[in-house]
């Protein structure tokens, strides 16, 4: 997601892990975890003369 | 011999019905078990003040089913339009129009119509001003540079064309707007069997 924001255009990308994010089901949360799934914020902008 | 193109419309096809299931059943039956954490409880997990959750109605606080808060640094101001894009039952629509005030305008798209049937009953019940727009994220019906922000919340992940997805969020923004996003990301490739599995994917 990081890389689409800047390739589209948009500038100041930033983002952070949210924090407290799990799924409720141990098995979906394991399963998550070996794929590297988290749950991000992200924020970014439109540049002036875009 | 089917083309590959043709193959990912019509698993495209499949996602959609079942996005709108799943997330139909988490409105209709917010007391249900899902495999994520929703409702208040997941709303109070991601540091949504206690204020905001006591004004909603409380079917839009059942029925939230976000990864995060995008409000967090959305830095919405009086008289801002925002797009709320997969604005479900309305939490955070209805959040960031208390923040635009009488004077902005808040635009939530959802894929599945009653959701937004749902979302203007919400909006109504507190008085607030809220459209909600059925459409998809990959083709926001928005005209160009249209909003100042645009907040979503664990949506993204779910299409199969995030780069339409991000084209189309900085299409309707206008110059010097900006997006506050929560979603999901993974760090390795999913393997086939979930991206060819709409259950799984939905999830």
């Amino acid at each position: 997601m990081f890389s689409l924001l800047e390739q589209s255009g948009f500038t100041r990308v930033r983002s952070a892990i949210v924090p407290g994010f799990r799924f409720r089901k141990e098995a979906t949360q394991n399963s998550a975890e070996a794929y590297g799934v988290k749950a991000v914020m992200m924020t970014a902008l439109k540049p002036d003369k875009a | 011999m089917t083309h590959p193109a043709d193959m990912q419309e019509a698993l495209e096809a499949v996602l959609k019905d079942e996005i709108i299931r799943m997330y139909q059943e988490v409105a209709d039956n917010p007391g249900g078990e899902f495999h994520f954490y929703h409702g208040r409880e997941a709303a109070e997990r991601f540091g949504y003040p206690t204020a905001w959750l006591d004004r909603a109605p409380a079917g839009a606080v059942a029925s939230f089913a976000g990864v995060g808060n995008p409000h967090e640094r959305s830095h919405l101001q009086p008289g801002e339009t925002v797009l709320d894009l997969g604005s479900g039952a309305g939490l955070d629509g209805l959040i960031a129009a208390w923040q635009v005030g009488p004077s902005g305008r808040v635009i939530g798209v959802d894929l599945n119509p009653s959701m937004c049937l749902k979302s203007q009953a919400h909006a109504a019940a507190t008085g607030t001003l809220m459209e909600c727009h059925q459409g998809r994220m990959e083709d926001i019906p928005l005209p160009d540079a249209s909003a100042d922000c645009v907040l979503s919340n664990g949506v993204i992940n779910l299409s199969f064309r995030k780069r339409k997805v991000v084209q189309e969020m900085f299409r309707v923004l206008k110059p010097g707007g900006r997006i506050s996003i929560t979603d999901i990301v993974s760090a390795k490739q999913l393997s086939q069997s979930i991206v060819n599995d709409p259950k799984l994917w939905a999830s």
